[in-house]
């Protein structure tokens, strides 16, 4: 899934991104870990986010910051994957120097994407950005590898780190309960029942006293 | 990418997963359970090991090369 465009007279090959509900795109990559398939992460849930270059400040403190909800996200059966396009030994060192530096040990592996094969295929590049850089790019690809989320930022600005977590905790609820979230939801918020399909249904559901409707096609209930 | 060191030597992770291993046939999910490591840790380690010829797997489980 792929097309040329011509940019500054350049050719730039641009690929789309992965689609919600969609099989993740397998592969096989170095990473500081070792070599890592995307099916070595199968019966787990995955965070793959890429960043532009290692050793550059916005990079660290969101390394850093990804590493503070490592823990969390384990209890939730989650794991994370960074990528850049940076070799191995850079990708070792960097994290040799947050120890140092912030007295913080990366546990989750760094795909080494020198070739930018993973960042082709789940369209990290932003040629009009960088051409040699992956911009912050998330995906949260579930237990049966298929992409639930995807968030992009720019090279300029960091990720809020709540919302990593607040956004697998939804997508677990929502397949764990059959419900949805709404704005700003939190563990432990009201969550929102499906919207009646039919006029019978949003009568009952009308006069449902266990639930909290602001009208038929908005309920609210306790999980 | 090998999993031997210069010397020759496993990696820590995969030393432990060969003390876990020892004489029997285990899974993924039971040697995840009994080594603290992550599901995808095990796999890709043993996965590379099953390559190198020192594990053998069978019917998803996994035991030493004799």
């Amino acid at each position: 899934m792929s097309e040329i465009n011509n940019v500054s007279e350049e050719k730039v090959e641009v690929r789309s991104l992965p689609r919600i509900g969609s099989k993740a795109p397998d592969f096989e990559a170095v990473t500081t870990h070792g070599t890592i398939k995307l099916s070595d992460y199968k019966d787990s849930w995955l965070i793959l986010f890429s960043h532009p270059t290692d050793f550059t400040p916005v990079c660290t403190t969101e390394f850093v910051g990804f590493q503070k909800i490592y823990p969390q996200l384990r209890e939730m059966n989650t794991e994370l994957l960074g990528l850049s396009i940076d070799s191995v030994h850079s990708h070792i060192a960097w994290v040799r120097n947050i120890k140092k530096n912030f007295d913080v040990d990366i546990e989750f592996p760094v795909i080494a994407d020198l070739d930018m094969n993973v960042a082709g295929k789940y369209g990290m590049i932003m040629p009009e950005e960088s051409s040699t850089e992956a911009s912050r790019a998330v995906f949260v690809i579930d237990d049966k590898q298929v992409v639930r989320a995807i968030i992009y930022y720019p090279l300029s600005t960091g990720r809020n780190m709540d919302e990593m977590v607040r956004l697998v905790t939804a997508l677990q609820a929502t397949d764990k309960h059959s419900i949805a979230t709404p704005a700003d939801w939190k563990k432990g918020d009201k969550v929102i029942v499906p919207p009646a399909t039919t006029t019978e249904l949003a009568e009952e559901r009308a006069n449902d006293d266990s639930l909290e409707c602001i009208d038929w096609y908005l309920c609210k209930k306790d999980l | 990418m090998t999993c031997v060191n210069d010397k020759g030597q496993l990696s820590p992770t995969q030393r432990k997963l060969l003390e876990v291993i020892d004489n029997n046939s285990l899974s993924i999910e039971k040697i995840s359970e009994q080594t603290g490591l992550p599901m995808f840790k095990v796999r890709s380690n043993l996965r590379e090991m099953n390559q190198n010829g020192i594990i053998l797997e069978q019917d998803g489980l996994y035991r030493i090369n004799p």
